[in-house]
């Protein structure tokens, strides 16, 4: 009778092996070293038009437009953001950079035309709001993996497509999160859904991949959205006129083009 | 159908009693089904404009209501262990049920623009971290400072106060919420003193207040009023029944009021104690004229007849003037208030319905044996007789002094009728050593204040305000508020781009004001946006399509009569100084919708006091079939409401909710012991048919009838006087002052007026003169 207690161990254990090992044995900090390099670092630069909508609890919405390039100095880390606003109109021409260093705080410079003036800005902070958005900056430009700890949840399909299903929980006190869990596509380790946990069982935010696409022979998601639970409201980015691999320039990501907009990237 | 009421209680006793009994348990058993509502809130309409607005303002520019919490430390409270505390505190709070953490204004949650150092433009939280030295808290204090949106606001600028302000998801959670607060503090201060104050508190827990002292006071009223009539009748078995007929009149109506679905609100829980004393009065009649006659008639039944057959009719006018006087409370509109008065007035006829049907057959059933000594103590000795007598005789020698002295003093309340204030405080309905008062003092006295208003400007254009005249126009708007002693800060879209800019441009002061550009300005508020703080931190002050500003305006004080100064000084500055573009302007806010539902009380009991005042008039006129009469029975009434509100002129204690609603009472209850006295001085006068037997029997059953409900309810409310709820304390003295004026009135004034006018009131066969009577007299 001993033995049975055992026998079912055993059992169980053999069966939960191919989950734990094996060839799709998913490992969750590589898988989400995966989504990140998928979401934030495919090829070595790309630029894009981005129209953001902000809508408010009452279905009001404010429009961003602007071009935004990106250029990666090392793959999964270093990188530069370059943004110039076209919308809304009485801010058009401003441009705005990001130096993104893993390790330390990014860099981050504003242009103001009206007084030509350029001012560096903080980044204290990853987790405040992007452009006045429910993204924040590191939802823009990731967060870095290692960050954060992982596990596997399960296997899963969402949206029609198999998923695996990762949590994640920060190493250190974090204002974002609590816990995260990340739909990640199994085919193209595309991020497909993202909630953020505060506090208690309902998320305080709900990232979407609306729409993905392939470009370039890269999947990318053309749509994203961000809803904002607590505050009832969400904000949608849409991105066309991706082109990737560009061969875009360090010197791009100077001051002196916050001034001047590289003519050749932004028309 | 007097006989028959009467005589079906007198032959059925037990069928009235059961029915009584049947009833009342019916009434008792809605009871649990209580739903209290204490938002002052309520006062209004649901659909009002002014509140409609209000929750339209708190929803586009997400703005909750706030508790006020500070510390105020004399040497000085920016220092790292009180901000540690202080850190420590918002923490926890954050966390509390109902707490909208995210829009905590606080140091260690708000956020700050500056330059760093190194010229990095920075938006971030004020205090992140805990400071770890002095020199750290001071700056935080010098960042408050420089900080124009915040200055004022969270510490006062010479560092000794500091305050947060903590939004709550629903006003009717600051009871508790403050309770919760509370007890954070006491487990991280070290012996720092910490208050809470705001509308929000003081509104709800005046509510939770409430309904504890009415839980004392109702029943400690009946309780006093048992022993006063225990006292003057000295027979336990009789005077149960007009306490059964008071409790018995409270539960038909509360159960009447739950079952149709209306909540408790503040007015709507006065009723028991507004009831009480009333359904007492009818019955003090009937025990004070069955203790008089029970030794004439030795019989039971006759007695009860006779003492029926005398009271019925002015019993019945006492109860309808009264259900007059409440019932016009239904024309203001103010629905908790016409809740109350319909109530009321529903429990007047209940207590009215049941002194005549249930006090008799009571008495019917009650042994022989057990009234064999009923009134048969001699009356002429007890020492209410004996003032009367006296009473009697001076009135006989200086009734022209009595008439002068009326007009004297009527003469001087209307002075004082004309000093009267109009104005209102929830805050101020606690009494001043109340800790929410201590707090109320103190907060506002260091800081900007604990009573947050808003008043909306509306561009009617998306980025109307983007344009720097309109932004310039509102920043003078702005300071122009603040010169009153009134407001501690108003605080607006302006500010925040003067700081922007200041900041922006190396802390230059020459920067610190609204660019001349538009398009500056749009990128000024565009930095704010991305520079990393909470974009909604912006569309509290101006709306998204920035067509609208939502200016803040601290009041630190929240009588209403300051509250319409600032409301006025606006408004006059906007008139006298046109926008440049056209500016529509709004208020909202807890204080403001404070004054507009006291307008309309205002204006409401106003309407109802005059129309109740003149139906009173036509029912007196139709009661005595005489226009003569029907104007001396409004004496009594009409002196005691001007002396009464004439005192409220003098003292100088401001004209609000309780005062006002109190005015139906005064109109309802003073003219009773006129109609009492008018009605059974005829019936005397009926039997005797001389005017000095007359004049004389006014002062024995009839006068003791009076005195006894002049005492029994005037001694039964003086406890009240201690509750530490302002509006207690002014029914209590309100119950207190009708009974004493209009009695005095009642039993001065009018034997004084009858000795005057005698001959047409009182005719008789041997025609007496007006020397007869001195004569005799002397």
């Amino acid at each position: 009778m001993k033995t049975l207690p055992i026998i079912l161990a055993a059992a169980i254990m053999l069966m939960s092996l191919p989950a734990l090992a094996g060839n799709s044995s998913p490992d969750p900090e590589g898988l989400m070293k995966e989504a990140h390099m998928a979401m934030f670092y495919a090829a070595d630069d790309g630029i894009s038009e981005v129209e953001m909508k902000i809508v408010n609890s009452k279905g009001k919405e404010r429009v961003r437009q602007f071009t935004m390039i990106r250029l990666d100095i090392e793959e999964g880390g270093k990188q530069m953001y370059y943004t110039y606003f076209r919308k809304p109109h009485d801010v058009s021409r401003l441009t705005f950079m990001v130096h993104k260093l893993p390790d330390a705080n990014d860099s981050r410079w504003i242009y103001v035309p009206s007084v030509d003036l350029i001012k560096r800005i903080s980044s204290d902070d990853k987790g405040s709001s992007f452009v006045g958005s429910d993204f924040t900056y590191e939802d823009v430009s990731g967060r870095h993996w290692t960050e954060d700890t992982h596990s596997f949840v399960r296997e899963d399909e969402y949206n029609g497509r198999a998923v695996y299903v990762i949590e994640s929980k920060p190493n250190e006190k974090y204002k974002g999160f609590t816990s995260k869990i990340t739909f990640i596509d199994r085919e193209n380790h595309l991020v497909l859904r993202e909630e953020y946990y505060t506090k208690g069982d309902t998320p305080a935010r709900i990232f979407t991949a609306e729409k993905v696409e392939t470009i370039d022979g890269i999947a990318t998601s053309t749509f994203r959205k961000m809803e904002n639970v607590k505050k009832n409201q969400y904000t949608t980015v849409e991105f066309s006129d991706i082109r990737y691999g560009c061969g875009v320039k360090e010197s791009v990501f100077t001051e002196r083009s916050l001034k001047n907009p590289p003519r050749e990237y932004i028309k | 159908m007097r006989r028959f009421i009467e005589e079906f209680s007198i032959n059925h006793p037990w069928a009235v009693i059961i029915a009584v009994t049947v009833i009342t348990v019916f009434f008792a058993a809605q009871l649990p089904g209580i739903k209290i509502d204490t938002d002052p809130e309520n006062m209004l309409r649901a659909d009002e404009p002014a509140r409609l607005f209000d929750h339209e303002v708190k929803e586009e520019f997400a703005i909750s209501d706030f508790i006020a919490v500070g510390v105020v430390v004399e040497e000085g409270a920016f220092n790292a262990h009180l901000l540690g505390n202080i850190h420590a505190i918002v923490e926890e709070v954050s966390e509390i049920e109902g707490v909208v953490a995210d829009d905590i204004l606080s140091p260690s949650t708000v956020d700050d623009i500056r330059q760093d150092s190194d010229g990095v433009l920075t938006v971030s939280t004020l205090m992140e971290y805990p400071p770890e030295n002095d020199a750290e808290a001071k700056f935080i204090l010098e960042r408050i400072k420089g900080n124009p949106v915040l200055r004022g606001k969270l510490a006062s600028d010479n560092g000794k106060a500091i305050a947060l302000f903590i939004p709550i998801e629903s006003k009717n959670m600051s009871h508790r919420i403050a309770g919760e607060i509370e007890e954070i503090i006491a487990r991280h201060s070290s012996g720092e003193e910490y208050f809470i104050a705001g509308l929000p508190v003081a509104e709800d827990s005046f509510g939770a207040e409430m309904f504890k002292q009415m839980a004392l006071s109702a029943p400690l009223a009946g309780l006093i009023i048992f022993l006063l009539l225990l006292f003057f009748f000295r027979n336990a078995r009789i005077v149960i029944a007009p306490m059964i007929v008071a409790v018995a009149s409270v539960i038909w109506t509360m159960g009447l009021l739950i079952m149709t679905g209306n909540t408790v609100h503040i007015m709507s829980s006065m009723i028991p104690i507004f009831l009480i004393p009333i359904a007492v009065l009818n019955s003090i009649h009937i025990i004070s004229e069955f203790h008089d006659e029970f030794q004439k008639y030795k019989h039971k039944k006759t007695t009860i007849r006779n003492t029926i057959l005398k009271l019925f009719t002015p019993m019945l006018f006492t109860s309808l003037t009264t259900v007059v006087g409440f019932a016009s409370l239904a024309l203001t509109p103010i629905p908790p208030v016409r809740v109350f008065g319909i109530f009321v007035a529903f429990g007047i006829i209940v207590a009215w319905l049941l002194s005549i049907t249930f006090n008799p057959a009571f008495a019917v059933l009650l042994s022989s044996n057990s009234l064999r000594n009923f009134g048969k103590s001699d009356e002429s000795h007890r020492p209410l007789t004996v003032a009367l007598h006296a009473m009697r005789d001076f009135n006989r020698k200086h009734y022209k002094a009595v008439l002068v002295a009326s007009a004297v003093i009527i003469l001087i309340a209307v002075v004082g009728l004309k000093m009267i204030v109009v104005n209102d405080n929830p805050v101020k309905w606690f009494k001043s050593n109340h800790p929410l008062r201590v707090a109320d003092v103190t907060l506002n006295q260091h800081l900007a204040g604990t009573y947050m208003n808003y008043l909306v400007l509306d561009g009617e254009k998306e980025d109307a305000m983007k344009d720097p005249e309109t932004l310039r126009y509102i920043e003078r708007l702005q300071r122009h508020l603040e010169q009153s002693s009134f407001v501690g800060a108003a605080t607006g879209l302006p500010d925040i781009v003067k700081k922007v800019r200041f900041e922006l441009f190396d802390s230059d002061p020459a920067k610190f004001a609204i660019p001349d550009s538009r398009r500056e300005i749009a990128e000024d508020l565009f930095i704010f946006e991305i520079s990393g703080g909470d974009p909604g931190d912006l569309f509290k002050f101006v709306s998204e399509d920035y067509s609208k500003v939502n200016l803040w305006v601290q009041l630190n004080e929240g009588d209403n009569r300051s509250v319409m100064s600032v409301v006025q000084s606006a408004e006059d500055f906007i008139s006298e100084n046109p926008p440049p573009a056209p500016l529509k302007a709004e208020w909202a806010g807890l204080s403001y919708i404070n004054i507009v539902w006291q307008e309309k009380m205002v204006s409401g009991l106003r309407a109802a006091l005059l129309s109740s005042f003149a139906v009173v008039f036509l029912m007196m006129v139709f009661l005595f079939r005489s226009p003569l009469l029907g104007l001396i029975s409004m004496l009594p009434l009409s002196i005691t409401i001007m002396a009464i509100y004439g005192a409220i002129g003098y003292i100088g204690k401001p004209y609000d909710m309780p005062i006002a609603v109190l005015s139906s009472l005064t109109l309802g209850l003073s003219i009773d012991f006129a109609i009492h006295f008018i009605k059974r001085t005829r019936n005397i006068h009926k039997e005797t048919g001389d005017f000095e037997k007359t004049y004389n029997e006014m002062f024995e059953g009839l006068g003791r009838a009076i005195s006894r409900n002049v005492l029994v309810i005037a001694i039964g409310f003086i406890p009240m006087f201690f509750s530490i709820l302002v509006p207690y304390i002014t029914v209590g003295s309100f119950f207190f002052a009708i009974m004493m004026v209009s009695g005095a009135v009642t039993m001065l004034l009018l034997p004084s007026i009858f000795i005057v006018l005698r001959k047409r009131l009182f005719p008789q066969a041997d025609a007496e003169t007006e020397e007869t009577v001195i004569q005799k007299a002397s």
